[in-house]
């Protein structure tokens, strides 16, 4: 039974997202403001944290920065700005993920599975040989079975193939005429624009929100890539 | 150093050290002066004073001389028994005479010493000097005077060699009846040196003068120039605190700088001029009363009563030069020395009214009238008819001015054009340099700058009210997430509960669809402010033009085909880079692929064509449009405006706008073509090698 912390000064949105998070399971501690939920964190044992960035009193930067002090328990945060920068200064403070609102209820459910598992999985399988991971992905090149947060998903050889030509090589850019070149094992002669549409699938199955990948990158105009780490 | 330049006790304790010391110097210059007299000569007996006192002696000899003459008549005349009754009488009144005046010139009474001749220096008549005594060892410089006694007392006359006063001796003379005069020569003089105070006559009294003068005038010299020097420290000093008052900033006013600098200059001026004449004239008084003047207490009390006088007058017209010095250093200080002095005030008015005058003259008149002077001079020249010498400098002269008035103009006028030229082709800031310009050129150049400032502060203001509006969006938007998020939280909530009305479960989908467009409208309306107003970061890079095609397709495809759509892509051989940002170009064509699946008619094609141009890459994206297409091109850019005025599609009306804002962002231009129902939008962007 994992216990969820929500933070936000929106009464409504808090309770909201309690109905949807108890009726997964989990227990929900409700907090209104930053300051509340670093009261809240010392009090309650949390395994999650969702936080609004704009609150009054303490906002979400400052308390997930006070929270990781002394604690690395998952933190998603909840924000209204959709500025890249807004989103890279959350993760760089210590924030695991964010939703911009509005944000779906589902994807928030799924997002909260997902950092659940990786938290408790504790590191995860052991890294044989043959065994590629790139965050939640994991592939194990021997048993032919990809994971992501421990759940197996079935995905068809060519997909397959094009993700482990990627997560080989975290964080390398791969142009669509190459992974062409490399799956088929053909010269790319202009067919290679059925590679879109297989990166698509793949993202699809492995993102929670196809429509702003975390791990499974577009890099318009260049190709595509795999996140690292 | 504030302090003391404010001191009151200070300045009035300077103003009469000033005073008293310019008053000593005067006392002591005054006396350097006349006593400069003695010091210059190489003997005491060559002074005026000198020579006036020996001929004074020399006429009470000869007056004695007389007498003696007179006496020895009168005896002879007794002796005959000529003489007169009462002879006796007068012969005991001249011996009590001649014996006074024996006393006087006895040599225990008088410095004085002489010889009187007769018979051609045979016969020594008389004389004060030693036996053993010669006279040109005895005085310094003797002095010779022969004249001629004749009988009858008073009637005698005698020749005078100084004064050329003359009667002819002889002529006229009945040598039978009256005896022939007496020749007689007086050789006197004074000893070089008087070595002691026991004899207290005259020649002592120009000794000691001379004497003490020269003893006495290096002191004087001294004191005058230290004192001269303490007089000019005390003036340095008041000039240095002049205008400066205590617990004031600044320089501060008196009457006397109220007064026009240059008639309270003519005024001291003058005065120092009188004092210093009156000075002189004390001086000069002075000097020739103690050259002449009979010596004694009275004449002491006068003497250095005058010397007093004299110095007064000398510290008076130091004084009011001070004074004149102060006024000028105040006006200096406080910077009005020409505001102050009506010569230049008057001159100024002058001058400034003449160039007034000039300016607001027409330009063309001036022209004219320049031009007319030049003729003028010209035409005079030309009548001289002469180019040599004066007249060819005057020729020359004139023609190096034209010259470099015309050349002044033109250049100015150059810079000017320069100027609007940049200002022109936009660079609003550029002010263009007015220094050295002609006055008419200058006036066009400020107005230039004025409306360039204008301008530039109209476009600072837009940009800044574009920015403020940006910043208003995207806070509202901001303020409309919130609400946004939990109504579409709600409604999801909503769908998962059983509803008994069928009807609600129709509603609650309506609610779904709606707060999703809202959703999509609240970002698509900052996404088109922001890029807008270019608050948006632009990373431009080298983009495979082909490949993003690539992927823009992979993303449009299926939903493109759900709209029984196909997609025609015209792409060159291999790749084609453009220089832009990745993630706004890609936004830019999923805007219009968006737009094809929204607005094209179903079953029909939707060509991509790409070509490279010189320098340019144009992407171009061209489909039918379901609805007829009833709005110009240039308005479907435009924000909020769609192809079809009911607005009852899922689009926002932004994302042409969108589009545009982020390819003119990259550099890039944005068009769009309506033909009918052929709606194409053509992106060009840079190339890149």
């Amino acid at each position: 039974m994992y216990t969820i912390l929500i933070c936000d000064d929106d009464r409504d949105i808090v309770s909201a997202l309690d109905i949807y998070l108890t009726s997964e399971g989990y227990q929900t501690v409700k907090a209104y403001n930053g300051r509340e939920a670093i009261r809240a964190a010392e009090t309650h044992e949390i395994h999650l944290i969702l936080m609004d960035i704009m609150m009054p009193e303490l906002d979400g930067i400052r308390a997930t920065a006070k929270l990781r002090e002394g604690s690395n328990v998952p933190i998603i945060l909840l924000t209204a700005k959709s500025e890249d920068t807004d989103k890279i200064l959350g993760l760089n403070i210590g924030a695991d993920d964010y939703i911009t609102k509005p944000f779906n209820p589902l994807e928030v459910v799924a997002r909260v599975k997902s950092q659940l598992r990786r938290y408790t999985a504790l590191g995860g399988a052991e890294k044989g040989p043959g065994l590629l991971t790139a965050g939640p992905i994991a592939m194990d090149d021997g048993a032919k079975v990809v994971t992501v947060d421990g759940e197996s998903i079935s995905l068809t050889p060519i997909e397959y193939n094009i993700l482990k030509l990627l997560l080989s090589h975290p964080g390398q850019v791969f142009s669509s005429a190459q992974i062409y070149e490399q799956v088929w094992n053909d010269p790319a002669y202009g067919s290679e624009n059925t590679v879109a549409v297989h990166i698509r699938h793949l993202r699809e199955k492995i993102e929670i929100n196809p429509a702003e990948p975390r791990y499974l990158k577009v890099v318009w105009g260049l190709g595509y890539k795999i996140e690292k780490g | 150093m504030k302090k003391l330049q404010g001191n009151i006790i200070a300045k009035v304790c300077a103003w009469i050290v000033l005073l008293a010391a310019a008053f000593g110097a005067g006392v002591f210059g005054v006396r350097a002066l006349i006593s400069f007299q003695s010091v210059a000569s190489d003997s005491w007996q060559n002074s005026g004073r000198f020579y006036s006192a020996l001929d004074d002696r020399r006429r009470e000899l000869m007056e004695g001389i007389e007498l003696s003459r007179q006496l020895e008549l009168l005896e002879k005349q007794v002796e005959e028994g000529a003489g007169n009754p009462l002879a006796y009488a007068d012969i005991e009144a001249i011996r009590e005479q001649l014996e006074q005046v024996q006393e006087q010139f006895g040599r225990s009474n008088t410095w004085f010493r002489f010889r009187v001749l007769a018979d051609n220096g045979q016969t020594l008549r008389g004389t004060n000097l030693k036996d053993d005594e010669a006279i040109v060892k005895a005085v310094w410089d003797v002095h010779y005077f022969s004249f001629e006694l004749y009988d009858g007392g008073e009637n005698g006359y005698y020749y005078d060699p100084e004064t050329g006063f003359s009667d002819p001796p002889t002529a006229g003379l009945n040598p039978e009846t009256e005896p022939a005069p007496l020749k007689l020569v007086l050789e006197y003089g004074v000893p070089e040196e008087i070595a002691s105070a026991e004899i207290q006559d005259e020649f002592y009294q120009i000794w000691q003068t001379y004497e003490n003068d020269r003893v006495f005038f290096d002191q004087y010299l001294t004191g005058f120039l230290n004192l001269g020097a303490l007089t000019l420290l005390a003036l340095i000093w008041v000039l240095w605190t002049a205008g400066h008052k205590a617990g004031e900033e600044g320089i501060a006013a008196t009457w006397q700088e109220r007064v026009w600098f240059d008639l309270y200059a003519a005024v001291m001026i003058a005065a120092v001029v009188v004092l210093a004449a009156c000075t002189i004239w004390a001086a000069e008084r002075l000097y020739w009363g103690r050259s002449y003047a009979v010596r004694g207490e009275d004449f002491d009390t006068f003497y250095n009563l005058g010397m007093l006088g004299a110095g007064a007058l000398f510290a008076a017209g130091v004084g009011c030069g001070a004074l004149l010095l102060r006024t000028f250093a105040v006006r200096v200080k406080a910077r009005c020395l020409a505001k102050t002095t009506l010569l230049c005030r008057v001159w100024g008015w002058t001058v400034r009214t003449v160039h007034e005058f000039v300016r607001s003259l027409p330009l063309t008149w001036k022209m004219l009238a320049f031009f007319m002077g030049y003729l003028l001079v010209s035409i005079w020249l030309f009548a001289v008819g002469r180019y040599d010498g004066m007249f060819g400098l005057l020729y020359w002269g004139l023609q190096m001015v034209m010259a470099f008035l015309l050349a002044w103009w033109t250049l100015n006028y150059h810079r000017l054009r320069q100027g609007t030229k940049t200002i022109a082709k936009g660079d609003l800031e550029y002010q263009i340099d007015t220094t050295r310009m002609p006055y008419d050129l200058r006036l066009q150049a400020e107005d230039l700058n004025n409306i360039s400032a204008g301008l530039s502060a109209a476009v600072d203001e837009k940009m800044k009210s574009e920015r403020f509006k940006a910043e208003l969006i995207t806070n509202v938007s901001h303020d409309l997430k919130t609400p946004l998020t939990s109504i579409i939280n709600y409604v999801n909530l909503l769908k998962s509960t059983e509803q008994t009305d069928p009807k609600a479960a129709e509603y609650i989908e309506v609610l779904d669809r709606k707060s999703q467009r809202l959703k999509k409208l609240t970002e698509d309306l900052v996404e088109a402010s922001k890029a807008s107003t270019g608050v948006l970061s632009v990373t431009r890079e080298k983009i495979g033009m082909s490949q993003l095609i690539d992927q823009a397709l992979g993303e449009w495809e299926e939903r493109l085909t759900q709209q029984r759509l196909t997609l025609v892509a015209n792409l060159p051989e291999g790749e084609t880079w453009v220089f832009a940002d990745g993630r706004h170009l890609w936004r830019v064509i999923d805007n219009l692929l968006s737009n094809c699946a929204k607005y094209a008619m179903e079953g029909t094609r939707v060509y991509l064509d790409l070509e490279r141009g010189k320098g340019q890459v144009a992407l171009s994206v061209k489909n039918i449009s379901r609805e007829p297409l009833n709005v110009p091109a240039q308005r479907l850019m435009e924000r909020f405006v769609r192809g079809e005025e009911s607005r009852s599609t899922e689009g926002s009306g932004l994302g042409l706008s969108i589009a545009r804002s982020l390819t003119e962002l990259q550099g890039g231009t944005f068009d769009l073509a309506v033909d009918g129902d052929l709606f194409k939008a053509i992106v060009t962007l840079p190339q890149a090698n």
